[in-house]
């Protein structure tokens, strides 16, 4: 005899495991500190080139203009706001990552307990019909 | 209004009945639209450009998640950039990774917005996009809205001076980027329209979020009212030419949309909002609880003209015998067949209200 309201159970973890479960088991396999700071690492790299590329568009841009007015202590000064600017961009980004992936290995860790309950649930409903 | 509530009922059902092929639909739709404006705009490449590849990309598209109309309408505008110059390749890419390392890295489901402003903007209704999202998102879409208005912005360069960007060696690539990137990046009228944007996504945003009645028609007409003013300053003061009616007739397009959105995901009835007031040990309360609008559908009344009649069956031997006796009696009347079963008016006659 089938019994709806196992489908039902069996029919909602299908549908997490062959949507955002897949996901989230790769994601629940690191502890959070792990994972946020895996992330917040490849952050680092992915903004240092960033930052390179919105350099060379603005050295770009006002190319003309640094060249007619070239000296030390103007290449001096953009030297500091490139370094100030760089380390202000890799902090602001470090904590929104960081805050970012910490939340989304919550949230995984919280659906996986959640299926991880109904699995049980259907366990036992097996366990029972054995007997 | 209430038929209007009801054909939502049934779009609703309509929509659960077969969502998969009205998304995919969508999809496709818009990926149509996306290339189609990008090749209408910027198709240097006449081998990209040809109807056949604009349908095979959104037909391809439809079957993929929709991260991958962003991607290829990415790689498409790639390609009409490589026809024009190497420099403009160079400077078109670089700006598309910059958006994709500080933003879209984060917030990949973002990435539509940035195919639907150009969309918009080719529409003439760049406003609705904006106060779309602010109804319905958080002011995070604001950064997606910045990028996708650059986007259009950058195309539009591109598409007019495209002829005039010439230039050999390293001194033409650099003076060509340089040019480019000024044009695009120097352009108030960009700027201010960014501006209009966001000013007036906040507004609409903050509005709609307050707990006074209409919260989210207010913040529709409070928004494009916002915009208006916000880009007719900025003509005014930056002498940028922006066209009235083109921004009237935009705003209330915006207006349409924002009322659409209140209609499908915010259906409330505000005549019976209740204001209640309590306590605990560490709070005073004030809540206003607005009821969700929901309109009972017409019942259909099912008039059943003609029903099902039971086949008499007479009692052959019975009938000979009264007649017999009718004979015999002729003052008692004529013959009075009997019937076995169920009277003669049959059971199946019924009204169903």
């Amino acid at each position: 005899m089938l019994d709806e309201r196992k489908v039902k159970l069996m029919t909602k973890l299908a549908l997490y495991e062959q949507t955002q479960g897949k996901e989230d088991f790769k994601i629940s396999e690191y502890y959070r500190k792990d994972y946020a700071g895996m992330h917040v690492f490849s952050s680092f790299i992915w903004v240092t080139i960033g930052y390179m590329c919105v350099t060379v568009l603005l050295v770009l841009a006002g190319f003309d203009a640094l060249m007619d007015s070239m000296s030390n202590s103007l290449m001096l000064m953009m030297l500091m706001i490139f370094v100030v600017g760089y380390f202000g961009v890799v902090v602001i980004y470090a904590v929104i990552s960081s805050h970012i992936f910490n939340q989304k290995h919550k949230e995984a860790r919280m659906r996986v307990k959640k299926y991880n309950h109904d699995l049980t649930r259907l366990l036992k409903w097996y366990e029972r019909e054995k007997k | 209004m209430d038929g209007i509530f009801v054909m939502k009922g049934k779009l609703q059902e309509i929509y659960a009945r077969h969502s998969v092929v009205f998304d995919k639909g969508v999809q496709f739709i818009l990926a149509l639209l996306v290339f189609y404006l990008i090749n209408n705009n910027v198709g240097f490449m006449k081998a990209a450009a040809s109807p056949v590849v604009t349908l095979a990309l959104s037909v391809i598209c439809t079957f993929f998640p929709a991260v991958m109309t962003v991607i290829a309408a990415t790689a498409l505008i790639l390609a009409h950039m490589y026809a024009v110059s190497i420099a403009v390749l160079a400077v078109t890419a670089v700006v598309f990774l910059v958006m994709y390392i500080f933003y879209f890295r984060l917030t990949p489901k973002m990435a539509v917005v940035v195919l639907l402003m150009p969309a918009a903007f080719a529409f003439k209704i760049p406003f609705a996009v904006p106060l779309a999202y602010a109804l319905v998102s958080t002011p995070v879409c604001m950064v997606a809205v910045m990028c996708g208005t650059i986007v259009y912005f950058m195309m539009e360069y591109v598409k007019k001076a495209a002829p005039g960007l010439s230039g050999k060696g390293l001194s033409g690539i650099m003076s060509q980027s340089s040019e480019y990137l000024k044009q695009v990046f120097q352009n108030k009228e960009m700027w201010i329209i960014i501006a209009a944007f966001l000013i007036a996504f906040l507004v609409a945003y903050t509005i709609r979020r307050q707990s006074v009645n209409h919260a989210w028609k207010v913040a529709a007409v409070a928004g494009a009212v916002i915009n208006a003013v916000v880009n007719i300053v900025g003509d005014i003061v930056f002498g940028v030419h922006t066209s009235y009616t083109s921004l009237a007739a935009g705003s209330v397009a915006a207006v349409v949309v924002g009322l659409v959105l209140e209609l499908m995901f915010f259906a409330v009835d505000y005549t019976k909002s209740e204001n209640l007031q309590y306590e605990d040990d560490e709070y005073y309360y004030y809540v206003k609880a607005v009821p969700k609008l929901s309109v009972a559908k017409p019942e259909k009344t099912v008039k059943r003209i003609s029903g099902r009649r039971e086949t008499e069956i007479m009692d052959t031997e019975s009938v000979r015998n009264r007649r017999r006796e009718g004979a015999a009696h002729p003052d008692r009347g004529g013959v009075r067949p009997a019937a076995r079963g169920s009277s003669e008016h049959g059971r199946g006659t019924s009204k169903l209200h």
